[in-house]
């Protein structure tokens, strides 16, 4: 189960929207981190997914478990969030 | 032949769902033909990828590509066209259905439209994967917010080099744009290019074969670029590429689909391919101008040659 979702993204970033998009439609909750104009939490989405680029989803289980899903990549993220 | 009663089946499967996919959707849609889309990443393409559109008409003062993007696809499901995410894997022809396999199980349809447009190209010189998203990138809209306050490389010569250089200057102290022979951008692009280069803040090097990627550890430290015999290293944070383009059309090799000898598919006149009731539109016909303006009008072309191909071979949908 979901606890919490957080998705690192930018503003001109068309996959980012699809990532919106898709847990909007799930009708799942989640908190976005813009880094343009959040630059100083990019260290954090680094530290997360090991990538430079967006998007990257923590999402967060109900154990505290954690799975990080980078760019848009609906293999990995639908059964992150399911 | 594989019995047909329970698999889903559309009057028209469009493959894609750039510029090209949609502009067709907004024709075939229109005309209450039913349709699907089937895309395996971003609804608009290559489009939507892009910083700015300065030459789709209708646009005086450009737009951008992700806001392009989003109005295709925002027309094109007002008049009811459905966008499914997944790949097709594969077109077989069973005479007036054309099966598709796909990531959610196989279809039917009476016509498909093959608009899965191109990505862009790898380099393919060592680093370039090692440092995939960590260094190298193909999406400067995505990924150029890293890259605030620092040294960018970028690699490549034509019209997306160019606008995608302009873009990261948003971001980067400086851009170094490496060009294997000259620069191919639009006249209006390379007179844009002149203004950042005056400037300081993109200096372009022409002649120059970038050969290798080099980082310490996780970071990207230099390009390696051959010019005049020489070996120079181009000291950098990040790499963008953008070296061509790619066709999606790897999912038809086994097919009866004829493609070209750079992979894009052949049509005829009425854009219908090799594989009757088949029909190929945008960056992924062979002849097309790789042009979203162009696209789009293939698109509509397509979808009126559709209509009349169902016309001709009417039967019902029997669901």
């Amino acid at each position: 189960m979901v606890k919490s979702i957080t998705i690192f993204t930018t503003t001109t970033c068309a996959y980012c929207l699809m990532v919106k998009k898709y847990l909007g439609a799930k009708g799942l909750q989640y908190e976005e981190v813009n880094l343009d104009e959040n630059p100083e939490r990019q260290q954090e989405a680094l530290e997360a997914s090991g990538a430079l680029t967006v998007p990257v989803t923590v999402i967060t289980k109900h154990d505290d478990s954690q799975e990080v899903v980078v760019g848009y990549n609906l293999a990995k993220l639908a059964p992150a969030v399911a | 032949m594989a019995d047909t009663t329970n698999t889903p089946k559309h009057d028209v499967i469009i493959i894609g769902a750039g510029p090209a996919a949609l502009s067709a959707a907004i024709y075939t849609t229109r005309e209450d033909i039913d349709t699907l889309l089937f895309e395996r990443a971003v609804p608009g393409g290559l489009a939507a990828v892009t910083d700015w559109v300065d030459n789709y008409p209708g646009f005086p003062e450009g737009i951008a590509g992700l806001e392009l993007a989003n109005n295709l696809q925002k027309q094109a499901e007002r008049f009811g066209a459905v966008i499914e995410l997944g790949e097709v894997l594969k077109i077989v022809d069973e005479g007036k259905w054309k099966r598709l396999e796909t990531t959610s199980g196989d279809m039917l349809a009476r016509a498909v439209l093959i608009a899965t447009g191109s990505d862009y190209k790898k380099i393919g010189v060592p680093g370039e994967m090692e440092y995939y998203a960590r260094g190298v990138h193909y999406c400067a809209t995505c990924d150029g917010a890293f890259y605030r306050d620092k040294r960018i490389v970028v690699v490549g010569g034509g019209n997306s080099a160019v606008q995608e250089s302009m873009f990261l200057t948003r971001f980067a102290t400086h851009i170094d744009l490496l060009v294997r022979s000259t620069i191919k951008a639009s006249e209006i692009l390379q007179v844009e290019l002149q203004k950042y280069v005056d400037e300081g803040k993109i200096t372009v090097h022409l002649n120059v074969v970038t050969e290798e990627i080099v980082g310490e550890g996780s970071q990207v430290k230099k390009v390696i670029g051959k010019t005049g015999g020489r070996r120079v290293a181009y000291p950098t944070d990040g790499v963008f590429v953008f070296v061509g383009l790619k066709p999606n059309s790897e999912f038809l090799k086994d097919s009866s689909i004829e493609l070209d000898h750079v992979h894009l598919v052949k049509s005829n006149e009425n854009l219908q391919t090799t594989m009757k009731g088949v029909f190929v539109a945008g960056d992924i016909r062979s002849g097309a101008t790789m042009q979203i303006a162009s696209a789009a009008g293939e698109g509509a072309t397509a979808a009126l040659k559709i209509r009349e191909y169902l016309e001709g071979h009417k039967h019902p949908i029997q669901n």
